[in-house]
């Protein structure tokens, strides 16, 4: 079967940096994929490449066999993508920024409403009918941006740090929402630096350490017997730099 | 003591951050800057030498350009932010001491202090008690401009949170800038030779006066630095205040295709976005005023063109709309299938022609002509504008803050302001020049330039928008990119500028930033005088020449600064790498 998403020798220096050193990634069909990775990791500029929105300096990605940068349109056209911090039409209300993505993504008006409709509704964004994206609080923005990736629904969901600054109560409609998502067939790939959370929803997991894939594959694999922190910790955490404490706070 | 450790730390921040920022591209804009600032300052020096009068004049003027400069662009310098300190809890008056003294490292400061030395240099020119004078009076001018301009930019700041602030700012903006650009009518009508005395009495004079003898304006320089001071704390403590959610209902989303759903949300923005309000109004409140300037003359004839200059005018305010926008553009990414642009040249057209086309029958009704020029222009103008404004975004593209991380300062869209001012300057120009053939055309066979106005806008609408929309599907992810960081991609740059020579890099920078001036006012501006029969007009050398050769020497200027554009293009022209 097609993989999801099939990343392939990625590749991006920041001047003689380099951020993400040939990456290679398979998210196979209906797997709840977790990206986890310490900040400055590599996760963003990974994600960012395997959907089209950086340019690689060497290596490709595709989504259900779609190369993204060949064949933009098609391959744009099967994934939602969730990314962290970059603006949104920002003048728009919730539902005006539904309205004009639907409709830029070619859905039919009608239908385009029915679907704003329902999507503010469960993400409990229907109360800011009048308030403007700018006046988003950051967990509303994160609501806002998950209802643009599922609105024309895709068969596969990128979707980076989807639950920083989300409140309790909207992260469990949210899971909720994710899993019936891959309950029906679809595929989700998640970074995040939480790893309570990947264990609680993912079946894959991949670490990201300074650009480089350090394990990747099913979850119980990668963490073995222990917990996915100590396996992170263990992978990523350099052994010299145990427990430290700041003198002048803990007396 | 605790105010002096203040200052201490907040100037050393500032030059740790200035040193980070002024690399690349921007250490070049910013060193053509000081070059720039240099000569002006050389200039006003030189005036203290010769004409003490002329030298008031010249510092009024320095007055206003710290006080429209960050008005009009870009916000003015805010390398410290006041909201970095917010959980200090710093005393107001100590935080803006902080911050004022900070405001004096910079490159802008640095210069006006240069141009400031003509206080001492007119003081001993005079007298030992004079020049000592001087050397105060020196530092407190400069404390006024700089809290001036602060204060301007504090005051319009506030405007800018409630419509009316907006409408009534740009207004004001607008008509202070187009007096100043008609200035010579004023001195007509005042029937003045010389500089008017009043502008020594202006608080920019001040310094110069003390030097002169007149010792009361030391203290009354010292006493408005300290009431600015003040005035510019309270502001201060205003700007961190969170905005109001505007509780209105929103009228609903009729569009139903993707151009329709772009233009829908193009139009929102411009009606909602207070900045592109006061923008709007600005444009048309400049237009309005540069046209009914000379009527204080008994002139008339400007009037049919305020609809030309208010679109030109207003393509020159929207020129950075997709680094406006900020990173939003990943949506447009992310849907290759639906044309930006063509649903933006479209929103753009729907927000400002109809303006441009009241003003243009309005005012041309008043005067009753020349219609076929006027109409000419304007339909030229408008489709010109429509082309050029996205293709000179997306190839000059500014990164702009996001609207959701902009501070306080709501003027402040980006960090690099001598970039957006240029990007200005340059749309005003080449939308001048998307008016020339129609314009010529109308002026030598009437009716015939409207037709060939019509066609001119109509292809260069298409065709501009045309080679927009392709860069953004080529280049959108390092657009991106850039709006993200901030930095461009060396790799991928089409620009060969980062490999010129020094000596290249000047002449690219002479070409671009002063081909303008033989194309547009000693071109195409001397070539409309002499054929309305305007001679010995003020600075416009084709007017002095004998009649046979006044079209010739307009036209060789307008062939100058063609050459200066092209040899600047030539050099920066993308080579295949050798």
């Amino acid at each position: 079967m097609t993989p999801a998403l099939d990343i392939s020798g990625l590749t991006k220096r920041f001047g003689d940096k380099v951020a993400v050193d040939a990456i290679d990634l398979t998210v196979p069909q209906g797997s709840f994929f977790g990206l986890v990775g310490q900040n400055g990791a590599g996760k963003t500029t990974t994600l960012s490449m395997a959907v089209g929105l950086l340019r690689p300096d060497a290596g490709g990605a595709r989504i259900f066999g779609e190369d993204v940068w060949s064949a933009p349109e098609q391959a744009k056209a099967l994934v939602g993508v969730l990314p962290d911090g970059m603006a949104m039409p920002e003048r728009l209300t919730g539902r005006e920024v539904l309205t004009y993505l639907g409709l830029l993504r070619g859905l039919p008006k009608d239908e385009v409403a029915r679907r704003a409709d329902e999507l503010l509704t469960v993400l409990e964004l229907d109360g800011a009918e009048t308030t403007l994206v700018i006046e988003y609080s950051t967990g509303m923005r994160k609501k806002i941006g998950l209802a643009t990736a599922l609105l024309h629904a895709p068969r596969l969901l990128v979707l980076d740090e989807p639950f920083e600054a989300v409140d309790p109560v909207s992260a469990a409609t949210i899971k909720r929402i994710l899993r019936g998502f891959v309950a029906g067939g679809g595929s989700i790939v998640l970074s995040s630096h939480v790893m309570a959370l990947v264990e609680q929803l993912c079946d894959r997991v991949a670490v990201i350490d300074k650009g480089t894939v350090a394990a990747s594959g099913p979850l119980d694999e990668v963490r073995g017997g222990r917990s996915l922190e100590d396996t992170f910790v263990a992978l990523v955490g350099n052994d010299d730099n145990g427990v430290k404490e700041l003198s002048w706070l803990s007396r | 003591m605790a105010v002096a450790l203040t200052t201490l730390t907040m100037a050393r921040m500032k030059v740790a951050i200035l040193r980070h920022a002024f690399r690349g591209t921007r250490a070049q804009t910013a060193s053509t800057g000081a070059t720039l600032g240099s000569l002006l300052a050389a200039g006003t020096i030189y005036l203290a030498f010769t004409d003490p009068d002329l030298l008031a004049a010249a510092y009024a003027i320095w007055l206003l350009g710290w006080i429209l400069g960050p008005v009009f662009m870009g916000g003015g310098d805010e390398t410290l932010r006041p909201e970095y300190f917010t959980m200090l809890g710093l005393p107001p008056r100590r935080l803006a001491t902080g911050l004022l003294v900070a405001a004096f490292v910079g490159v802008a400061p640095l210069v006006s202090l240069v141009a400031l030395a003509g206080l001492p240099v007119a003081g001993a020119l005079i007298g030992l008690p004079n020049a000592l004078v001087a050397v105060p009076a020196t530092v407190l001018q400069l404390a006024v401009f700089v809290l001036l301009s602060k204060l301007a930019v504090a005051v319009v700041g506030q405007a800018l949170r409630t419509r009316s602030g907006a409408i009534a700012s740009g207004m004001l903006n607008g008509a202070i800038l187009a007096a100043l650009g008609q200035i010579w009518i004023f001195f007509v009508a005042f029937g003045e030779t010389g500089v008017p005395s009043v502008v020594r009495y202006l608080p920019s004079g001040w310094g110069l006066l003390a030097v002169q003898g007149e010792w009361w304006a030391l203290g009354a320089l010292a006493l408005l630095t300290l009431l600015l001071l003040g005035a510019w704390a309270v502001l201060l403590g205003r700007r961190a205040g969170a905005r109001q959610p505007s509780g209105r209902s929103r009228r609903p989303m009729t569009a139903a295709t993707a151009n329709g759903a772009i233009i829908a949300k193009e139009l929102r923005t411009w009606s909602r976005d207070l900045v592109r309000t006061h923008q709007l109004t600005f444009a048309l409140s400049y237009a309005v005023c540069f046209a009914a300037v000379p009527l204080i003359v008994g002139w008339n004839g400007m009037l049919p063109y305020a609809g030309p200059i208010f679109v030109v005018m207003a393509a020159a305010m929207a020129a950075n709309q997709y680094g406006a926008d900020g990173t939003a553009l990943w949506l447009t990414v992310m849907t290759p299938g639906a044309s930006d642009v063509r649903g933006r040249q479209l929103a753009w057209l729907a927000a400002q022609a109809p303006v441009g086309v009241v003003l243009t029958v309005a005012f041309t009704s008043i005067t009753g002509g020349p219609w076929p020029l006027v109409l000419a222009l304007l339909a030229a103008l408008l489709g010109g504008a429509a082309g050029l404004v996205p293709l000179i975004s997306v190839y000059g593209l500014v990164p702009g803050t996001d609207p959701h991380r902009r501070a306080g300062n709501p003027l402040r869209t980006s960090e690099d302001d001598s970039g957006l001012t240029g990007l200005a300057y340059l749309t005003l120009a080449l939308v001048l020049v998307t008016g020339l053939p129609a314009a010529l055309v109308a002026l030598r066979y009437g009716w015939a330039g409207v037709a060939v106005g019509v066609l001119t806008g109509a292809l260069c609408a298409w065709g501009f928008g045309l080679l927009a929309e392709r860069r953004l599907r080529a280049q959108g992810p390092e657009l991106l990119d850039l709006m993200r960081t901030g930095r461009r991609q060396r790799a991928s740059v089409a620009s060969r500028f980062d490999q010129l020579s020094t000596t290249q890099r000047a002449l690219v920078w002479w070409c671009f930033g002063f081909g303008a001036i033989p194309l547009v006012p000693q071109g195409i501006l001397a070539a409309f005088f002499v054929s309305s029969d305007m001679l010995r007009h003020s600075w416009f050398l084709a007017t002095y020449m004998p009649s046979g050769l006044r079209y010739p020497v307009a036209a060789g200027f307008v062939l100058l600064g063609l050459a200066m554009y092209g040899l600047g293009l030539w050099i920066i022209k993308p080579r295949p790498a050798t």
